[in-house]
């Protein structure tokens, strides 16, 4: 088995689940922030088996529905079936926004990553936000 | 176009300065099981992660907002044979925040998992 840390081997020889229940996380997210101009809500579910995320982008009058993406679900360690953490792209032809978001003590923390591909100048930009569901 | 207000142009647009991400920093986990020690430099006009036995890979760095400015964030990632890490990291208040999403493309059936550790500037 391959490694570059030592977080990447299971300790005491347990066994890998084989797949991340991403149950844990599953449901209506709210951001914390009613004011916030960026993601407003996320809605994590499955359909079919896979695991997707729909993201909702402040705007008004209402917010801009990102439509679902596509997500990875993450547990805490290579031993552990829990998801705790997810990951997304969302590619809008004008821009592409990397989602990364942790759930710790009932809130969800999000990072977005955003870069603009449509030549206006605008920069590459960071952003944190909490949410409850 | 937009996707959220926060996606709104600014009046002024400045390049993103890589400065404040540059540097050796430093794991304060000393028991750390994922990253003990990373460097970022600057040069050829891109960002280069250089991680312990990972080698280098470009990093892109992120401003708070469109109006770009001081880095505040960079993403990078890591493909290796049997797994991919996309290493996403943060300054708070010079403390580098470091998040790495590993996934595994070999057959050990090993979970997909987050793992998070805090650098300080050597």
């Amino acid at each position: 088995m391959r490694y570059v840390r030592a977080e990447d081997r299971p300790p005491n020889g347990d066994a890998p689940p084989g797949r991340v229940d991403p149950a844990p996380m599953l449901g209506t997210w709210f951001a914390t922030d009613k004011q916030s101009a960026g993601v407003v809500k996320l809605v994590l579910s499955e359909r079919d088996g896979n695991f997707v995320v729909r993201a909702y982008g402040a705007a008004t009058p209402e917010p801009i529905d990102w439509g679902e993406a596509p997500a990875v679900a993450y547990a805490k360690s290579v031993v552990s079936d829990e998801g705790m953490a997810v990951s997304a792209t969302y590619d809008f032809g004008f821009a592409e926004s990397l989602l990364a978001a942790y759930s710790k003590g009932g809130i969800l923390v999000l990072d977005t990553f955003n870069t603009f591909k449509d030549g206006s100048g605008r920069s590459a930009y960071f952003s944190r936000e909490f949410f409850h569901r | 176009m937009i996707s959220r207000l926060s996606d709104r142009a600014p009046l002024n647009a400045a390049p993103i300065d890589p400065a404040p991400l540059l540097g050796d920093w430093l794991n304060y986990d000393a028991t750390s099981r994922n990253i003990a020690s990373l460097t970022i430099t600057h040069g050829e006009g891109r960002i280069i992660l250089h991680i312990t036995n990972w080698g280098e890979t470009t990093a892109l760095p992120f401003a708070l907002t469109t109006a770009g400015g001081e880095a505040a964030a960079f993403r990078a990632a890591y493909d290796f044979d049997f797994a991919r890490i996309a290493i996403l990291a943060y300054l708070n208040k010079r403390l580098l925040v470091v998040d790495a999403y590993t996934t595994f493309h070999d057959d050990s059936r090993r979970s997909s998992y987050f793992a998070r550790d805090h650098f300080y500037l050597k």
